[in-house]
């Protein structure tokens, strides 16, 4: 007889083991699902958040003064190539999104009233593309050329509709298609004007130069803003990296704080279920002791016996692996609509999740399944065969 | 066909020791029908677990074809337990989930056997019943299945242990007499029973007591027959 048939008969027959088993398995695929895909979405929303919040790291020319810097602009400034050559080095690994920045107050901003304003100019070169580390979604400041993004406090001189317009360093008259009006609240840029680089160095002469890098240190608290310095100071000993302690922290902290939980709730869901299931099988063994040492008087092998028991394990397994991805992943979305606001609509099915899940669940059910196996291996048929019971 | 030689077996239970065989020689030729009889307790189970290859003695050996059986690989083993031998139990050990064509299909040790199962379902007048489960069955269809599964693979050597001892009498004279025609048909059998129908089909006689054999005097190279 077909030794697989028999299997499928017998998990047919003893339909409250297998479904108890079944519902283990779902269980702990499930949670690992749903921890896995809400963690990742987890990590999306931090990734929004601090993009909201701007990079943090930033390389100014060594020897700047960041109250200059922030308040008078009279810094050194650096070529902009700079941010190519980082790009494209194969040591320089210890921080991504690198945007080349140049920063300047401009004290003479006549609105189309005639005030002036003291105003501060941002322009942004594109992210730079590292070369030797894998592709990652661009989070730096986004602006299209001949556009600009209008500061709160700067959009409430510029009418609806109308262009921004500046007098260059040329003395010529500069018109720019307002893409954006930013929303109140981002500091500096409240009182500022973001171009793309670009358009900024065409406007005030100053054509491939830079002051500022903006970059992401990814961890910051295991030393890697020591690598940061380090690895920039081998390459351009004249600038020095600085770095943005709170928007670190929170990116830090968040990131840690999911996976601390996904290291914690998914491990400890996976072995309680699997210890459940080692006792339901070992049950399973228990209540087929009489078929089992009929097999072996029969003649059945060892191997035979552990392939009853374990390819039941495997079908279980590999069953409620892909029921509990299902179900985990609706979970995830069900529930991450309501904790995550700006990333909800991200949250899906994690495909790659889903292989592992085939893979994984059949192979650890088959494990927990293994000493009730070994254990059915080692009946002795005589006695069980001629026992009343 | 068939030699037992110098075997014994002895059980513990805790600090109880029990001999179950002791010193049992005995030789079984092809074509015999033997009936083991003995009071509870005096090893005829275990002398038939020893010979069909499920308990392995202490001390002696169990001879078949030339070979010990115990001292083969465990492959050997299980390929004498599939075809040279056939079991049948009191209890039927019928598998429950199986119907009663699928529990005689378990028993077929080769795909050419699955072609025997219809002649012998209608020899045993099971044929109505066989897509039935064993709790849809009399006692007495169901050890005519368990009788059926255990020759299906046409086995030299039918072992069984009280097959009759939860059978009405219509039911033990019907099994019996499908043992005996599998005896008819060269097979030899080993049969336990206390039923003296058995006794009336058996061409030799072993009366076990304490583990040991009574041995009829003058008789010591085969000390059970009569």
């Amino acid at each position: 007889m077909n030794p697989f048939r028999l299997v499928i008969k017998e998990l047919l027959y003893r339909k409250i083991n297998s479904l108890v088993i079944l519902l283990t398995v779902i269980v702990a695929s499930s949670v690992s699902v749903a921890v896995y895909t809400l963690s990742k979405a987890s990590e999306n929303e931090t990734r929004k958040i601090m993009r909201e919040q701007g990079l943090n790291l930033y390389l100014f020319p060594k020897g700047t003064n960041l109250i200059d810097f922030y308040s008078v602009n009279q810094t050194e400034t650096f070529p902009e190539h700079y941010v190519d050559v980082l790009a494209e080095s194969k040591t320089f690994d210890a921080v991504r999104h690198l945007t080349g920045v140049l920063q300047m107050r401009y004290p003479e901003w006549r609105d189309a009233n005639g005030s002036v304003h003291q105003i501060v100019l941002f322009g942004y070169r594109d992210e730079a593309e590292q070369k030797y580390l894998p592709r990652q979604e661009t989070m730096g400041f986004d602006v299209k050329k001949g556009t600009v993004q209008l500061g709160a406090l700067v959009a409430r001189n510029v009418g609806p509709g109308e262009p921004f317009v500046i007098t260059g360093a040329d003395g010529r008259s500069y018109e720019f298609v307002v893409d954006k009006r930013l929303q109140e609240g981002m500091g500096m840029r409240d009182q500022g004007v973001s171009f793309h680089l670009e358009d900024l160095q065409q406007l005030l002469g100053m054509e491939g130069r830079i002051n500022k890098i903006e970059a992401l240190g990814c961890v910051c608290r295991d030393g890697r803003i020591k690598n940061a310095r380090s690895q920039v100071q081998a390459i351009f000993p004249d600038l020095e990296v600085t770095e943005i302690k709170n928007i670190a922290d929170a990116r830090e902290h968040q990131r840690s704080m999911m996976n601390r939980y996904g290291a914690f709730i998914i491990p400890l869901v996976v072995l309680s279920a699997l210890l459940i299931t080692g006792l339901l099988f070992h049950q399973n063994v228990n209540a087929r002791k009489k078929e089992i040492g009929l097999l072996i008087a029969m003649g059945r092998s060892s191997g035979a016996i552990l392939f009853m028991i374990l390819s039941k394990a495997y079908i279980l397994g590999f069953a409620g692996g892909v029921a509990g991805f299902f179900a985990g992943t609706w979970i995830a979305e069900y529930f991450g609509k309501e904790i995550f606001q700006f990333t909800a609509w991200s949250i899906g099915p994690v495909w790659t999740l889903f292989y592992y899940t085939l893979f994984l669940f059949p192979l650890l059910w088959m494990v927990a399944s293994w000493i009730p196996a070994l254990l059915a291996t080692r009946i002795d048929a005589a006695k069980i065969l001629n026992s009343d019971a | 066909m068939l030699e037992i030689s110098h075997v014994s077996k002895r059980f513990r239970r805790g600090a109880e020791v029990f001999d179950a065989l002791t010193d049992i020689n005995f030789v079984v030729h092809k074509g015999d029908f033997i009936a083991i009889s003995g009071p509870s307790g005096s090893g005829k189970s275990t002398l038939l677990n020893v010979i069909g290859g499920l308990i392995r003695p202490d001390t002696g050996s169990v001879v078949y074809g030339g070979k010990s059986i115990y001292e083969q690989e465990g492959r050997f083993l299980n390929a004498y337990r599939r075809r040279e031998v056939g079991f049948v139990f009191q209890q039927f050990h019928l598998v429950p989930f199986l119907t009663v064509a699928e529990n005689i299909r378990l028993g077929c040790a080769q795909r050419s056997d699955v072609e025997a199962i219809g002649r012998l379902l209608g020899e045993c007048s099971l044929e109505k019943v066989k897509d039935k489960y064993p709790s849809e069955l009399s006692v007495g269809e169901k050890q005519r299945a368990a009788f059926i599964r255990a020759i299906i693979s046409a086995p030299a050597i039918l072992l069984a242990d009280e097959p009759t001892g939860n059978l009405d009498p219509r039911n033990s004279d019907i099994l019996m007499d499908l043992i005996a025609e599998f005896h008819r048909n060269g097979g030899t059998v080993l049969l336990v029973s206390h039923a003296p129908v058995a006794s009336g089909h058996a061409t030799r006689k072993l009366q076990l007591d304490l583990g040991r054999i009574l041995t009829p005097a003058g008789d010591p190279g085969c000390p059970a027959l009569h």
